[in-house]
């Protein structure tokens, strides 16, 4: 677990890092890969969606391209004004501002849930994963972009000290603690060299 | 915030039903106002239009 434990520290961190989120992320994180896991949720045109530490809103431009009920959470306002300035305050988006291991939404409230970019930062991701399940009706599909086990140990080093890094494994071992009998995961890479993502898409089991 | 949104939204804390007390409206949208849990008591902002459910040990200053 990484210093970003400290939830005072992450938001100091992200004041920081929305700065240079839209420069740094593409290397990671592309519109290509998005729209790839994007095709593996289900979401069909009117589902109500959640995008949990949607942040500058990069996932939240791929959701929009399914269906226009989009809720975007976020701890972050310094992150949520980049996607206020993409998306309006209150137009396209309902936004909150909110926790992703607390989230102050009714059991059962959406159709699918998604979060990419987002998980390194929760102390406690299998709390967040169980609130996932908890707020998406049986049957729709939680999916969750994190990035994997980088294999360069200098960089490996430096990534660890700020945030959770996990491989296919971890994410297995997360997902079923967390309750999600059907799970499977891919892990995804911009280029060759480049840190590769992990994705993992869970189904809600009926209950 | 859209008003329907109460149907949805829940205090962060113990998931109970919260109740809005909206002090300025703009065109069917909450600008500002309280939400307040049924349960514990606890109230939540909206702020510009924006719910702030943010635990209380998480917001700004906490």
């Amino acid at each position: 677990m990484g210093v970003l434990e400290d939830k005072a520290r992450a938001r100091t961190f992200y004041k920081y890092l929305s700065r240079v989120y839209d420069t740094v992320n593409p290397l990671v994180w592309n519109e290509e890969m998005r729209d790839e896991a994007l095709s593996r949720t289900g979401i069909e045109g009117g589902d109500r969606v959640l995008d949990v530490g949607c942040g500058t809103g990069f996932g939240t431009e791929g959701l929009l391209q399914y269906t226009d009920d989009v809720h975007g959470l976020d701890q972050s306002v310094h992150q949520l004004e980049k996607a206020w300035a993409k998306f309006g305050k209150t137009d396209r988006v309902k936004f909150y501002r909110g926790d992703a291991e607390r989230l102050p939404f009714a059991a059962d409230s959406f159709d699918h849930y998604w979060s990419s970019g987002s998980i390194e930062y929760w102390p406690n991701p299998v709390d967040a994963i169980e609130e996932a399940r908890r707020v998406t009706k049986p049957g729709g599909t939680v999916l969750i972009v994190g990035p994997d086990e980088p294999s360069n140990s200098l960089f490996h080093r430096i990534a660890d000290a700020i945030m959770l890094f996990y491989d296919a494994d971890e994410a297995d071992r997360m997902f079923s603690e967390a309750g999600f009998p059907e799970r499977e995961h891919v892990v995804m890479q911009a280029n060759p060299g480049s840190p590769r993502a992990i994705v993992t898409i869970a189904t809600v089991p009926e209950e | 915030m859209k008003e329907s949104l109460m149907e949805i939204v829940c205090c962060p804390m113990d998931k109970h039903d919260l109740e809005l007390d909206a002090d300025e409206r703009d065109d069917g949208e909450i600008i500002s106002g309280t939400l307040t849990c049924t349960d514990c008591g606890e109230s939540y902002p909206i702020e510009d239009g924006i719910p702030n459910l943010l635990p209380p040990d998480m917001r700004d200053g906490a």
